[in-house]
């Protein structure tokens, strides 16, 4: 029950009614015929200011002053008031405290981080509950997170705040406050508030629902320089100094900045650029050769409020030559793999003929490319390429041969793809018609008369890099008309091949990312997880972390690239209490009830409402 | 699959645009008939550069490659040249092994990029988004009549990207994606375009439209990321007539800005509408500036009025579009 002084209400719920106060003064408003009016953007009318100001206040006649009363009275009546013997119990209501711990709350302002302005903030609402309350934390970054569950105890509700910091991922605020709201609605009148640098239009909620939170919007400083995005372009069985790197350098912040690029691999410096950025403008920054390959860490020499963007890496990879296992009967296709190997530096082709594979198959970690056959069994550590795989095999089934065949569509998206850009250009005289595979997806399709059909499959098959090729490799793959076909091949051979070199999953902060094969366990960084199957890596903190066991550890390289978290700067902070609240439940209690005398004044008030109207229409 | 063409080379030829079903739905959103395209028969998208990879009927001088129809230049032979190019009377004369090179003829992807944001539907009786859907059609249209391939792309809340289309008769799919595209939601279009010119590393044309009734900058951001990528671009500023002379629809309420959801009270008076007005040229004279700076074409059309005359007028003149 809750009351001021002797004065207590048996229905609080009852408080909902006061909304017909908003439709009394909404009806009032809708009969001085004012209208909203939607428009695309605000932003030219906010350079007028309305001259007519004085002429929309609310000025309401003095009908509608009785008006007010006796609906006002008739609420009370409805809250079935009671006049009590002895003053109530304090009261207070649960609270649930959401924070955004994104990495824009790191940024820095005059009194310190946002977060922890967030933290001191939600510390003194804590302070000013009942002791007796309970409070709940949840965290609001790319999920929802509890931090802690339903407790009165306030040192654990200190030692829980204090031992929150903000991740290095976006925000997407809407998840938490609906589970805010889901958890709140188990203890009727729980109060909500939202700890967030985010403006509330941007909170992912409409205006009626966000009318249920406590909203405190933290922050104003635009800041930063960031990198916003990094592109390593590395051309296929190329050293590493042929790698080019593209970085992208944003300017948040609506002053002209000045700033340094540092780039180092592996440890040693690159390159170093000075950039003059004009405000909100991006610099393209392009680096070429590259002294080795290895880890790229960019950053920008710079004392903006944010620091979490001015840090990235990126993988350059060494680039290993061709290394291949050709297992043919045929001469010519030996004679050009021969010819390819001597035309790159450090290549190396072995080419062994079907019978010899089949009885004596080379152990260790290579690429084959079987030619027309598909074997019993091939070695464990072996990544095998099947061309043109016959009829009735297992591993490629296939319908048979076509003539004539050419490529209608590829996903460019898949790195055995990467870089081509001419497969259009690619026709075959005979093919077999693939079919498709459980272990794969087609990534190139060709058509022939009258169907379509997988030309090129590529997946992972027991644990294996797997790839089935449907055109026949026969005559001079080097002129010009199969050029496309030799590209294609070697394109797939460079996939095949990658899990043989040191590599680097490159991830951005927050958004989940296949894991693929290999080693899952983090052995150093923070703010790596692995879940599910197949694994899947959410990174929470940028920077580089190590997966698996010592010596075949592989790297986790991860970036925020987030124009959202970035973009720091915001129009105005504030608080907007909640507007809609639920009446926590009370037992009843003895007393005297008042509802009758409250009726009867609503009623009295009713009368003099209507003789005043009758007055005014006399009048008129 | 990220390039899917329009089907197996030996697909039945393509069905005359107006036989087809739904038809009457498509043409309620999109203000256009696809029987109308039919007025846009003889038109090409035109453009500078832009080439791309495929092969195509596009010629570019001064970009000599290897084979073709028209000779460009001749250069020494080396070794892996085609010795079907060889120029023998040049050898006869010469003594000297001449090969023949070739103007490069290619095919141009042209990039449509439609603003579904929810400011395009504000105010409904503008008709902006239908007239926007209409033109982004046309343009569709003009460039698969010219065999040219064209992807469409809606920004909103979520970004639909349509396959890459080739044929005359995709343009009925092309329709139905714009017809079937939902408007909604808040777009930073600079960020769009930069992540849109990021994921879409193959060079062409990039038609933008947009009402851009976001700040300059923005759009000069998404601009420069485009031609970073070795787009040309071409900026269609879609407008409402309520935009350009707001008299017409309101003298007195609350402004509501249909992205954010903030308030702006307003009583328009005269002296309010001719400040508007200044405001408004302003910030088209802001857009025409990022335009100057960054060398692309920008044109403006106003909702509602004559599409064709818009296509073969004002775009003919801004040299985007050119007779066949």
């Amino acid at each position: 029950m809750s009351g001021v002084g002797l004065l207590s209400f048996a229905n609080p719920r009852g408080v909902v009614a006061l909304a017909a106060v908003a439709v009394l003064v909404l009806l009032y408003l809708y009969d001085r015929r004012r209208r909203t009016i939607p428009v695309g953007t605000l932003f030219l009318w906010q350079q007028i200011p309305s001259p007519a100001r004085e002429r929309q206040r609310f000025r309401p006649e003095p009908l509608f002053w009785l008006q007010l009363l006796a609906l006002t009275a008739l609420i009370v009546a409805l809250l079935r008031p009671v006049l009590e013997g002895a003053a109530p119990p304090p009261t207070g209501a649960p609270l649930v405290l959401v924070l955004d711990v994104s990495a824009s709350m790191q940024a820095a302002e005059s009194t310190g981080s946002r977060f922890a302005e967030a933290r001191r903030r939600a510390a003194a609402r804590i302070a000013a509950l009942d002791p007796a309350d309970d409070v709940l934390v949840i965290t609001a970054g790319t999920r929802p997170t509890v931090a802690l569950r339903w407790t009165n105890d306030r040192a654990v509700l200190r030692a829980a705040l204090e031992g929150l910091s903000p991740d290095d991922t976006p925000t997407d605020l809407a998840p938490a406050l609906e589970l805010a709201r889901g958890l709140a609605g188990e203890r009727p009148g729980t109060r909500i508030a939202v700890f967030t640098d985010l403006a509330p239009e941007a909170s992912g909620l409409d205006p009626a629902a966000r009318a249920r939170f406590d909203y405190v919007q933290i922050g104003r400083s635009d800041d930063n320089l960031a990198i916003a995005a990094v592109t390593v372009s590395a051309p296929p069985f190329h050293g590493p100094t042929d790698t080019t790197v593209t970085v992208d350098v944003r300017n948040y912040g609506r002053t002209t900045r000045e700033v340094v690029l540092d780039a180092r691999v592996g440890g040693a410096p690159w390159a170093r650029r000075g950039l003059t950025i004009a405000p909100r403008a991006t610099e393209h920054v392009l680096l070429t050769r590259p002294p080795a390959s290895g880890v790229l860490q960019l950053d920008l020499a710079s004392d903006d409020a944010l620091a979490v963007d001015d840090h990235a890496t990126a993988w350059i990879g060494p680039g290993a030559p061709l290394d291949l296992l050709l297992v043919t009967d045929s001469r010519e296709l030996a004679d050009t793999f021969g010819e390819i190997a001597a035309a790159i530096a450090g290549s190396r082709v072995e080419v062994m003929s079907r019978e010899r594979f089949e009885s004596a198959p080379p152990a260790g970690r290579r690429v084959a490319l079987l030619d027309g056959f598909v074997p019993a069994t091939v070695p464990l550590a072996t990544n095998a390429l099947y061309v043109a795989p016959p009829a009735g095999n297992a591993v490629c089934p296939s319908r048979g041969r076509r003539e004539d065949a050419v490529v209608v569509d590829w996903d460019a998206d898949h790195p055995a793809l990467a870089g081509l850009g001419a497969l259009q250009a690619l026709s075959v005289t005979g093919a077999s018609e693939l079919d498709a595979t459980e272990w794969g997806a087609p990534i190139v399709l060709a058509a022939a008369a009258r169907s379509a059909f997988p030309l090129l499959i590529a997946g992972e098959r027991n644990g294996r890099r797997t790839a089935c090729l449907g055109a026949e490799l026969g005559g001079p793959l080097a002129s010009s008309d199969r050029v496309p076909l030799l590209l294609l091949t070697l394109a797939t051979v460079r996939w095949l091949a990658e899990p043989f070199g040191p590599s680097a999953l490159v991830v951005e902060t927050g958004r989940p990312v296949l894991a693929g094969a290999g080693p899952t366990t983090p052995i150093t960084g923070t703010g790596i997880e692995i879940v599910g199957e197949p694994p899947v890596v959410t990174a929470a903190r940028a920077g580089i972390a190590r997966l698996g066991p010592p010596g075949g550890e592989r790297m986790v390289l991860a970036n925020l690239f987030d124009d959202r978290e970035s973009d720091i700067g915001r129009n105005d902070d504030g608080e907007w209490p909640a507007t809609i609240q639920d009446a926590p439940v009370s037992p009843a209690r003895r007393g005297r009830p008042l509802t009758l005398w409250v009726v009867a004044a609503a009623l009295a008030l009713l009368v003099v409402e209507w003789a005043a109207w009758r007055r005014t229409q006399v009048r008129r | 699959m990220s390039r899917a063409a329009d089907g197996p080379p030996e697909s039945p030829a393509p069905a005359a645009p107006g036989a087809v079903g739904g038809a009457l739905a498509i043409e309620a959103r999109t203000a256009l008939g696809i029987d109308d395209l039919h007025r846009f028969d003889g038109l090409a998208l035109h453009v500078r550069r832009g080439m791309g990879e495929r092969p195509g009927e596009r010629r570019f001088p001064g970009r000599a490659q290897a084979s073709g129809v028209e000779v460009e230049s001749y250069s020494a032979y080396t070794p892996g040249d085609d010795l079907r190019h060889l120029d023998w009377n040049a050898v006869g004369r010469l003594d000297t092994l001449v090969i023949r090179r070739f103007t490069a003829e290619r095919e141009v992807l042209f990039h449509l990029l439609l603003d579904v944001s929810a400011s395009m539907d504000a105010p409904p009786a503008d008709g902006k988004l239908a007239s926007a859907r209409a033109l982004t059609l046309a343009l569709a249209y003009i460039g698969l009549a010219a065999s040219d391939a064209v992807r469409v792309t809606c920004l909103g809340d979520t970004t639909t990207t349509s396959p890459v289309y080739r044929q005359r008769r995709s343009a009925l799919a092309v329709a139905r994606l714009l017809a079937g595209t939902e408007v909604g939601g808040r777009l930073a279009l600079g960020a769009a375009l930069e992540d849109y010119a990021r994921r879409h590393g193959e060079s062409g044309a990039a038609f933008v439209v947009s009402d851009f009734m976001t700040d300059p900058a923005e759009v000069e951001r998404g601009v420069l990321a485009l031609q970073a990528r070795r787009f040309e671009v071409h900026l269609l500023h879609l407008i409402g007539a309520s935009e350009l002379d707001p008299a017409g629809s309101f003298t007195r309420g609350v402004l509501v800005d249909v992205e954010t959801g903030a308030l702006h009270p307003m009583t328009l008076t005269t002296a309010v509408a001719a400040r508007y007005r200044e405001v408004l040229e302003q910030h088209l004279a802001a857009l025409r500036a990022v335009a100057e700076r960054t060398r692309c074409s920008y044109s403006r059309y106003v909702a509602g009025s004559d599409l064709a005359a818009f296509v073969a007028g004002d775009l003919a003149a801004h040299g985007m579009v050119r007779r066949r």
